[in-house]
């Protein structure tokens, strides 16, 4: 079952005030979460995540297609290597 | 230099490993490691692990994960059994090159050594992830440790292939506080 719509997006309090601190003071940091459940919100693009998969902080930067995501959801806690072959990286 | 150079340009990339003998008329199951697994018919003839075994795909289709193949040459069961295991290999000057200078292939990103911005050797590239949220580089520091580092122009201003190093500059971390 879904989330109740009344209740909002759940996202830990503290959060929100490190992303707007961050945004405020508009350098580039990587802040590190542990809250894996929080959902993305359109305030958070832009910025630079750590988010914990278990192990280490997987850097997570927010783009639009991520809002309404789980933070979790881009920090795998399981990860397979598989082979470069002709894959591409693009730096963005 | 310029033998460390032609060396470079062929060196062997693994594209794709032989499986088992799929049907009775020679073809075979292949597990591609290309971005798109159809592909790999398209750098043919590949080299092998085996002495002067080279393998031309003539057909190719794709099911479910793997692709199943016919091969030059290859028309029974029996000679299809043989090839399971076989590795497919590709000289690095048969891969098109990048269509941007912000465009890289894994294989030339991985190995490079990480420096950072004051000269120091922060570590070894070891892989290039991406779990959705941009590309990522895993450096291996000394020992087993390891850090994952935003594949973006602000932490990697500079990318030397010929040369192989890369410039690091590290984010600065920020940890949240947590209000009890």
């Amino acid at each position: 079952m879904s989330r109740s719509v009344w209740k909002g997006p759940y996202v830990d309090g503290y959060l929100l005030k490190k992303a707007e601190k961050v945004r405020e003071g508009g350098r580039s940091e990587v802040i590190k979460t542990w809250s894996r459940r929080s959902t993305i919100l359109p305030q958070f693009v832009g910025l630079t995540f750590g988010v914990y998969n278990g192990k280490k902080h997987i850097p997570v930067l927010i783009s639009e297609d991520m809002i309404g995501h789980k933070f979790g959801e881009f920090s795998p806690t399981r990860t397979y290597y598989g082979h470069g072959a002709d894959k591409r990286a693009r730096r963005g | 230099m310029a033998d460390n150079a032609t060396s470079e340009h062929t060196r062997k990339i693994l594209v794709g490993r032989v499986g088992a003998a799929h049907g009775l008329r020679g073809q075979v199951r292949i597990n591609s490691f290309t971005a798109s697994p159809l592909s790999i018919a398209d750098y043919s003839p590949l080299l092998t692990d085996r002495d002067g075994l080279t393998l031309t795909i003539t057909k190719s289709r794709l099911a479910k994960n793997v692709v199943i193949a016919k091969l030059k040459g290859i028309d029974d069961r029996t000679s299809a059994e043989i090839l399971n295991g076989v590795e497919l290999f590709v000289p690095r000057n048969k891969l098109p090159e990048p269509d941007n200078e912000d465009e890289f292939l894994h294989v030339d990103l991985i190995g490079l050594e990480a420096r950072l911005d004051t000269g120091e050797v922060l570590g070894e590239v070891i892989t290039v992830a991406n779990y959705g949220a941009g590309d990522l580089l895993e450096v291996r520091k000394s020992g087993s440790e390891t850090v994952l580092l935003p594949f973006t122009r602000a932490v990697v201003p500079e990318i030397n292939i010929k040369d192989g190093f890369l410039l690091i500059v590290l984010p600065v971390e920020i940890e949240e506080e947590k209000e009890r």
